[in-house]
C-alpha cells in the first residue's frame, strides 16, 4: 500500500529510461530486463461493466457503443443508478354502479431509478416508471443519427472502393478468364475486368451533403440580461460533456445514461512479444494469469532510516534489501558509471554456456505469427535528468540473500543460515531480507533552502535465476543483471 | 445528586418520544412526540434551549448543539434552537443550525453551521459542511465532495416506519429515559 500513497522514493531506471518504483515494472523473463509501462505494448483483453461485470466480446461491444445496455448512470452526479421498487395504487374503474361500492385500490409494483448519491430519480426527468424492474427504459435518440448514419455509410463504401483497387493491384494475373474459372468472381468484378464501368452514378448520390461552415450565429435571446439565473436548473458543463450528443441545458431534462464498459488490458514485451502482464478473463477475479512484475524477481531495496544530511559530511543510510525469488541471490552494489550489459555466469552444463550466450544475445525469437506480429516500435532510451547529488562509499563484499520462503514467517526458531556478514556492513538479516549500511556524502554544494533534496545512485547488480529457458535448455541459467537506481534519501539540515 | 435533579427537571420529553439512557442531554431541552434519540446521541444546550419537535430521529454520535461563537458578544436575548418535525440526524453529524425546518436529513458526517438556516425538505449528503452565513432553500440536495447543490423534485418522506421499528425495538435492549410531560403541554412550545 505504501506504494500507491507516498511519492516515489525508490526509484528503478527502466532500459527505457524512464524512473519507476518497482511496483510499477515489469520483468521480461525471456529478455532479463525491466520493462516499463511506457515500453510495453498494450493490449486490450476484453470488456466489461463495471457495474454489473458483465463480460462482452468485442463484436457486441461494437454495436453497444462501448455501453452496457443494462446499467445506467445519473446524468447528475455519474454514480451508479440503482432500480427502486415502489407501490402505486392503480384504481380499477367501476364498470357499473353497483360496484362502485368496492372501488379496488390494487397495488401494483412499478419501478424507477434512483441515484443514491444525489437523490435524482427517473421521476425527476417525468421519465414513466416501468412494470419491470430489468427496463425497458425509453431511449434517447441523437438528434443527428441519419446525418451519422449516412456519414458511415459512405464511409464504408469509401473502404470497399478502396480494398477493392488494392486488390486488384496485388494480383494481375496473366490468364484473366483462368482466374475467372477458378474463383467465383461476381459479375460486378468481371464487369470491372473488362472495362464496363459498373455503376458510375451510384458514387455520386452516395456522397453526403457535405457540412457547411456558418459564420452566422443566432442572436441571444433578450431577456438573458433581465431573467436572473438560476443555477440549480442550468446543466453544468461536465454533465453537458457526459451526454455529448444532446447537451442539453435545462437540468429537468437530463436523462439516464448507460455505463461505458471498461477494459482490461494486458501488456506485451516489445522486444520479444511475450505477455508481461495477463488478467483473468473472467472480470470478476482479480487474479492474473500472467503476472511478471519486477516486484516478483527483482529485489526491493527501502530506506531503512538516514542520519541527518549535512553538504560534506558522511552521514549512515540504512537500506533494506529484500530477495522474492525462490533462488539464493547475491547483491553487489555498484558505482553509477558501471556498463550495463549482463553477465551469464554459470549454467550448470558447460557446454551449453555458449548456446545459451547466442540465444541471449539475438532476443528471443518471435511468438506470434507474422500477419498479427506488430512491427516493434523502439523507443529512444530517454535520458535520465535526475542527477545524483552525494556520493556513496561502495562496500567491497556483496550481500547474500536466501531464497524466500513463505513458511519462515511462522517459525520462531530463528534464521539457520550462517552467513559470514561483515558486521559494519550488513546490520540485520532475517530471512530473504538484509539491511546494509552505506556511508553517504551530500555534495558541498548543495543548500539547505533551495529545496533539492539529496539523491544518490548506483547500480545493483543482482544474481538471477532464469529458470524459464529450464524447459528448452534442461538447465537454468544465472545471470548477474544490473539495474540502475536512484533513491531520494531526504533533505539537507543545516550547513556544513 | 443536586446535578441529577437539575438535568432531570431541564429535559422535558413528551410522552411518545423514545430517548435513550446513554444519550448526553445537557441544559434545556425540549423533545417532541415520537421522536427518538439513540443512545449515544448528543443534545447539548449551552447558550440557550433547544426545541426539538415530533418524529425526528437523532441517531448515535449525532450532535445537536446550541452554542455560540468563540468570539461572539454577549446576546441580548438568549438564542433558542429550534428543530422541526421528522428530520433525520444521521450517525456522527453535527447541527449547529438555529432553526431546522421540516422533513430534512443531515446524512453521515455532515456539518452544519451556527449561522445557516435549513428550510424544509433538505438533504446534507454525507460529510458536506455548511459553515457560511445561508437559508437553505427548500428542496435542496448538497452532496458529494465539493458540495454541490440540486433541487430536488418533492420532499423525502417522512421515516414513518424507521420510527415505527425503532419505538419498537429500541426499548428492549436499551434503558429509556421516561416522559416527562404530556403532549397537550408540549404542543404550545413548538
Amino acid at each position: 500500500m505504501s506504494y500507491l500513497n507516498q511519492p516515489d522514493y525508490v526509484c528503478y531506471v527502466c532500459n527505457c529510461g524512464s524512473l519507476k518504483p518497482i511496483s510499477k515494472i515489469y520483468f521480461c523473463r525471456h529478455c532479463s530486463k525491466i520493462r516499463c509501462g511506457y515500453c510495453v505494448c498494450q493490449e486490450v483483453d476484453s470488456h466489461y461493466c463495471p457495474n454489473c461485470m458483465e463480460n462482452l466480446p468485442s463484436s457486441e461491444v461494437r454495436l453497444k457503443k462501448n455501453k452496457c445496455s443494462n446499467c445506467f448512470k445519473c446524468p447528475c452526479c455519474f454514480q451508479t443508478l440503482s432500480t427502486r421498487a415502489g407501490h402505486v395504487p392503480l384504481r380499477v374503474a367501476p364498470a357499473d354502479a353497483e360496484d362502485s361500492k368496492d372501488v379496488k385500490t390494487t397495488p401494483k409494483k412499478v419501478y424507477y431509478l434512483s441515484c443514491s448519491l444525489c437523490r435524482w430519480t427517473s421521476r425527476d426527468a417525468g421519465i414513466p416508471d416501468q412494470s419491470m424492474a430489468t427496463g425497458g427504459w425509453p431511449e434517447q435518440e441523437n438528434p443527428h443519427t441519419y446525418r451519422i448514419n449516412t456519414l458511415i455509410d459512405y464511409h464504408k463504401i469509401l473502404a470497399s472502393i478502396e480494398k477493392q483497387q488494392s486488390e486488384k493491384k496485388k494480383f494481375r494475373p496473366k490468364h484473366p478468364y483462368m482466374q475467372i474459372a477458378m474463383f467465383r468472381i461476381t459479375s460486378a468484378m468481371v464487369r470491372k475486368h473488362i472495362g464496363h464501368p459498373t455503376k458510375p452514378t451510384t458514387e455520386s448520390t452516395d456522397q453526403p451533403s457535405p457540412a457547411v461552415a456558418s459564420t452566422e450565429v443566432e442572436e441571444l435571446p433578450t431577456d438573458i440580461f433581465t431573467e436572473p439565473v438560476e443555477v440549480t436548473k442550468i446543466t453544468t458543463l461536465e454533465q453537458r460533456l457526459q451526454q455529448p450528443d444532446i447537451q442539453t441545458e435545462n437540468v429537468n431534462e437530463l436523462r439516464p445514461q448507460h455505463r461505458q464498459l471498461l477494459v482490461r488490458r494486458s501488456q506485451r514485451c516489445r522486444v520479444c512479444e511475450h505477455n508481461l502482464c495477463k488478467p483473468d478473463f473472467c472480470s470478476q477475479s482479480a487474479k492474473f494469469k500472467i503476472q511478471l512484475a519486477a516486484f516478483y524477481h527483482v529485489p526491493e531495496v527501502r530506506i531503512v532510516t538516514c542520519e541527518p544530511l549535512r553538504p560534506g559530511k558522511s552521514s549512515e543510510l540504512l537500506l533494506k534489501f529484500c530477495n522474492p525469488t525462490q533462488h539464493q541471490t547475491q547483491v553487489v552494489l555498484l558505482p553509477l558509471d558501471t556498463p550495463m550489459t549482463p553477465i551469464l555466469t554459470i549454467v550448470d552444463e558447460k557446454e551449453e554456456v555458449k548456446q545459451d550466450n547466442a540465444q541471449q544475445e539475438s532476443e528471443s525469437p518471435n511468438l506470434l505469427p507474422s500477419i498479427v506480429r506488430q512491427v516493434p516500435v523502439v523507443e529512444e532510451t530517454k535520458p535520465i535528468r535526475i542527477i545524483a547529488n552525494a556520493d556513496v562509499v561502495f562496500p567491497q563484499n556483496c550481500l547474500i540473500l536466501p531464497r524466500r520462503d513463505d513458511a519462515a514467517e511462522y517459525d520462531d526458531t530463528g534464521d539457520t543460515h550462517n552467513f559470514q556478514d561483515d558486521p559494519k556492513f550488513v546490520i540485520w538479516r532475517k530471512g530473504n531480507k538484509a539491511v546494509i549500511k552505506l556511508h553517504v556524502t551530500p555534495h558541498e554544494n548543495i543548500e539547505e533552502n533551495n529545496n533539492r533534496p539529496v539523491v544518490i545512485g548506483f547500480v545493483m547488480q543482482y544474481r538471477y535465476v532464469n529458470t524459464i529457458t529450464t524447459l528448452e535448455h534442461k538447465a537454468p541459467q544465472k545471470l548477474d543483471l544490473k539495474v540502475k537506481l536512484y533513491l531520494t534519501i531526504g533533505n539537507i539540515v543545516g550547513s556544513a | 445528586m443536586n446535578s441529577f435533579i437539575n438535568r432531570r427537571t431541564n429535559v422535558k420529553i413528551a410522552v411518545g418520544a423514545l430517548v435513550c439512557e446513554e444519550s448526553i442531554l445537557k441544559g434545556d431541552i425540549t423533545i417532541g412526540p415520537n421522536t427518538i434519540v439513540h443512545p449515544k446521541a448528543s443534545i447539548i444546550a449551552e447558550a440557550g434551549p433547544i426545541i426539538i419537535g415530533e418524529g425526528n430521529i437523532i441517531e448515535e454520535m449525532a450532535t445537536i448543539v446550541n452554542r455560540l461563537p468563540v468570539d461572539a458578544p454577549e446576546p441580548t436575548t438568549i438564542p433558542v434552537q429550534i428543530i422541526g418535525s421528522y428530520n433525520v440526524f444521521e450517525t456522527d453529524c453535527t447541527c449547529e443550525a438555529f432553526k431546522v425546518g421540516d422533513c430534512n436529513i443531515l446524512e453521515s458526517k455532515a456539518y452544519v453551521g451556527r449561522e445557516v438556516e435549513l428550510t424544509n425538505g433538505c438533504i446534507i449528503g454525507a460529510s458536506c459542511s455548511l459553515t457560511e452565513s445561508d437559508t437553505i432553500p427548500e428542496d435542496t440536495i448538497i452532496y458529494g465532495s465539493e458540495c454541490q447543490r440540486r433541487e430536488m423534485h418533492g420532499k423525502p418522506y417522512p421515516p414513518i416506519s424507521q420510527i415505527e421499528f425503532l419505538l419498537k425495538i429500541l426499548p428492549t435492549y436499551h434503558h429509556i429515559r421516561k416522559p416527562n410531560i404530556v403532549p397537550t403541554k408540549n404542543e404550545g412550545g413548538l
